[in-house]
């Protein structure tokens, strides 16, 4: 009874991953296959990996149930959450959650080319300069559009097998 | 064993943790604004459409992991739990009722919700009776409207339909409604799913898991027909194992009498004291244990000598589901429910206490390509106590079955065709079996067309059995049911379904005369009956900020005795019933904290019957809320029955206009 009066109340965030989420999760993880990161991107052998995580978490701790002890061309696989632009110091998978989309243009026109692939599910992130988006079709299944020049300007190399699969965005 | 087997809806709700305050999580999130241009006014419709985005740990990551982009980008984002089906794919006449509606309506108590399904008929006989069912036979409204015994109801899988007189005390069944998570109401035989007495149709009420109501809730209602509601509840995840998440609640309802149409008091105010708990265990991604239980006490017709009712009961129930895979499945169940009722001071006080232990296993697996089987069984024992009137006083009622389903997919997924049975051994009647065909094709993404027939059987109750007894034994009843059916959403804001039904019931219940000088009538099955219908519902998203669901219901019957020893009275006893329903809900935001809703019904005249029982003449009724909501506070002021001072809905209380306020906090 006593631990009821406490109300150790969590937040959402932790209590509910939904399918879609899951479903994103694994496809941050499952872009540490296909792309290709320049040598520039890791200052050291022993550098991580690092999948961060910007704005409100809707993953849960799904994205640790996914690449917790994965390696990516042998660096070891951490996940990263920030709250903030300035809080980023390394990073080379970027999800960007719709919450922070504020902030999102300037940051990403000051990456000048760095290696980071950012992702995001904000309907107009490909505007403001985003690689991947995340967009849910009218069967209900996730799907991926991709800024094939935003990815050549941070040096990124998209595997063939990866693009023939998303929609490919086409400034206007 | 209820919340998976019929199709999950959905509720309007993105269940995106980004909206993770629920009192912000409207519609409003899902649809995108919508500039109106026609104004629907006339066919109003619920079923909702877009099944919801709804939380599962069914995809182990290990599993995810392996599978290729091709197949990640093909897995549909729907709910998976028993069937991942969308509610218009599916053959039968279906409507929910979601949170979301239960929200932005004026009810306090779960009988009150079910005016919100057009397909049900429901009227509120005193001040804690209700007389509901589907698809007609709302019986003579004696004692409190409990001669409605062809619907079949359950809570969470519990089933709350009493082998006494075989119908549902709803004075008794009040689940804390901010907990609730759907009401599902299928209209027409579900004897094949469900079990026996599911002849006219089946209401399944799903709370919430614990790992969904987390917080603190509270919240107190007074007004001038309730005098007060109280409700907390607490949800928490424990420290220790962070897979472990529960709930505790308790509620306190006090409610006045009602008046007779004499301007009399009827005598029928009452109280009640409800609490329960409710833990839920996700230790790994593909299981999870569930642990509910409640118990209740309450005092009824607590200003008259004669009537005055006490009630308590207790349940608690455990299940546990393990899922193999999106198409395979298993679910173990087992309950302990516990009634009890007493009369204390009237002339002859009467006492019934009811003991129930149910259990249940179902597996659901694929078969081949195109085969989706779902089979299991039950043992479930009642027994029973009374102090008079049946013979004999205790009763012990095991009751086994065993049903199998398939779901055949023909002609690459636009055909799927369901046969199945359910097997079933009772005391009474000994070996029922219940089949049913279902066809249902799929031309488009947005229209089904479906078909079936059904045969479903009423097992006797106490009621017909033990209290007039004599050499000739009482029957179960049976229907043979015809449905069509027609599900579609012509635009992405409206959801329009269709049913059509012709039913046909053997051995149905009358009252004979017999020659005897003992017992000069008795209950047996010697009337027939066809009855035929139709049920219109819709959902309609006028605009961002506006929905509107609502319905249609056409019911009539023809009823007749298959020997002259019946006595006349037999037809109002099984059907006193309206021919024409509508109702119509509206949910407006009127600004971001403000909303306003209103639920008008109409129901048709129901005609009296012999020994002067009245005619019922047509009602309209008309529920308004006014609710503002800031962070996690809400105020409501709520009037139900506006229309009339007071009317009558069935036996001979009358329905006051009433007015409550109510204040709730989310923490």
């Amino acid at each position: 009874m006593a631990v009821l009066l406490a109300w150790p109340v969590l937040s959402f965030a932790q209590a509910l991953v939904s399918v879609e989420y899951q479903l994103k999760a694994v496809f941050l993880f499952n872009f540490t296959r296909f792309v290709e990161w320049p040598p520039e991107a890791f200052t050291s052998d022993q550098e991580p990996f690092v999948i961060g995580v910007l704005g409100g978490n809707p993953f849960g701790s799904y994205l640790e149930d996914v690449g917790g002890n994965e390696k990516v061309n042998g660096h070891r696989l951490v996940i990263r959450y920030f709250n903030n632009y300035s809080e980023i110091k390394s990073c080379h998978i970027l999800y960007i959650n719709k919450t922070v989309m504020n902030e999102t243009r300037d940051f990403l026109s000051s990456m000048n080319g760095k290696p980071v692939l950012t992702v995001s599910d904000a309907s107009d992130f490909m505007k403001r300069g985003g690689i991947i988006r995340f967009y849910i079709n009218k069967d209900k299944k996730v799907q991926l559009e991709m800024n094939l020049d935003a990815a050549k300007a941070a040096k990124l190399q998209i595997s063939s097998k990866l693009i023939r699969l998303t929609e490919i965005y086409v400034p206007k | 064993m209820a919340d998976n087997l019929t199709p999950t809806q959905g509720s309007n709700r993105n269940r995106n943790v980004e909206n993770n305050f629920r009192s912000e999580r409207t519609w409003r999130t899902v649809f995108p604004y919508n500039p109106f241009i026609i104004f629907l006014f006339l066919a109003l419709v619920p079923a909702i459409l877009e099944a919801q985005v709804e939380d599962t740990l069914l995809l182990p990551a290990e599993r995810l992991k392996k599978l290729s982009l091709e197949d990640l980008m093909n897995i549909e984002v729907v709910s998976v739990s028993m069937r991942a089906e969308k509610l218009s794919e599916v053959a039968s006449a279906i409507q929910v009722i979601t949170d979301n509606d239960i929200a932005h309506s004026a009810a306090t108590r779960l009988p009150e919700l079910l005016k919100l399904t057009p397909n049900i008929q429901m009227a509120q006989a005193n001040s804690h009776d209700w007389a509901i069912t589907a698809r007609g036979f709302n019986g003579l409204p004696s004692a409190g409207g409990i001669v409605a015994n062809k619907l079949l109801v359950m809570i969470d899988g519990r089933s709350v339909y009493s082998p006494l007189f075989g119908g549902v005390f709803w004075d008794v069944q009040n689940v804390m409604l901010e907990d609730v998570d759907k009401i599902e109401v299928v209209s027409g035989p579900g004897g094949t799913l469900w079990g026996a007495n599911a002849v006219n149709g089946v209401i399944n009420v799903v709370t919430k898991s614990s790992r969904e109501t987390q917080g603190l809730y509270v919240s107190g209602a007074s007004g001038n027909l309730l005098n007060d509601m109280a409700a907390v509840r607490i949800g928490a995840r424990s420290r220790v194992d962070t897979n472990l998440y529960y709930r505790i609640y308790a509620q306190h309802f006090d409610q006045n009498s009602t008046l007779f149409q004499s301007g009399a008091s009827a005598r029928d105010a009452w109280d009640m004291v409800q609490g329960g708990f409710r833990m839920d265990y996700y230790p790994s991604k593909a299981n999870i244990l569930t642990l509910q239980g409640d118990f209740y006490g309450g005092d009824e017709n607590k200003d008259s000598l004669l009537t005055r009712q006490i009630t308590n009961g207790q349940n608690v129930l455990g299940r546990f589901t393990h899922v193999f895979s999106d198409k395979s499945d298993l679910k173990i169940q087992a309950y302990y429910d516990r009634t009890y009722r007493l009369q204390p001071t009237a002339v002859a006080p009467f006492l019934y206490s009811l003991n129930t232990y149910d259990l249940d296993i179902q597996h659901r697996f694929s078969l081949g390509e195109r085969n989706s089987i779902l089979y299991g069984g039950g043992y479930r024992l009642e027994e029973d106590n009374t102090n008079r009137s049946l013979t004999p006083l205790s009763r012990e009622m095991p009751v086994y079955n065993v049903f199998i389903q398939d779901e055949i997919a023909l002609f690459a997924q636009k055909l799927k065709m369901t046969v199945g049975s359910k097997f079933l051994n009772n005391v009474f009647t000994g070996f029922e079996f219940q089949p049913c065909v279902r066809l249902a094709w799929t031309p488009g993404k947005s229209q089904t067309l479906w078909a079936s027939v059904s045969r479903a059987v009423r097992t006797p109750s106490r009621f017909d059995s033990d209290i007039l007894t004599s050499d000739v034994k009482f029957q179960s009843e049976k229907v043979m049911a015809y449905e069509l059916g027609y599900h579609l959403s012509p635009v992405k804001q409206l959801t329009l379904s269709f049913a059509a039904f012709f039913n046909h019931y053997n051995q149905l219940r009358s009252i004979d005369q017999t020659t005897s000088t003992t017992t000069p009538f008795i209950f047996t099955n010697d009337q027939r009956a066809e009855s035929w219908g139709f049920e219109f519902s819709g959902n309609y998203q006028v605009m961002e900020q506006w929905r509107l669901r609502g319905g249609y219901t056409y019911f009539d019957r023809n009823i007749w005795a298959v020997t002259p020893a019946v006595l006349p009275i037999s037809v109002a006893f099984e059907s006193m019933d309206p021919k024409n329903t509508w109702m119509i809900q509206s949910m407006l935001d009127v600004t971001r904290s403000l909303t306003f809703d209103l639920v008008g019904r109409y129901v048709d005249p129901v005609p009296g019957a012999q020994y002067s029982i009245p005619d019922v003449p047509a009602y309209y009724t008309c529920d308004a809320r006014l609710a503002w909501h800031r962070k996690g506070i809400e105020i409501s002021l709520v009037g139900q029955n506006l229309l009339q001072e007071s009317h009558i809905e069935t036996g001979r209380s009358t329905i006051p206009r009433a007015f409550y306020a109510k204040i709730t906090c989310k923490f």
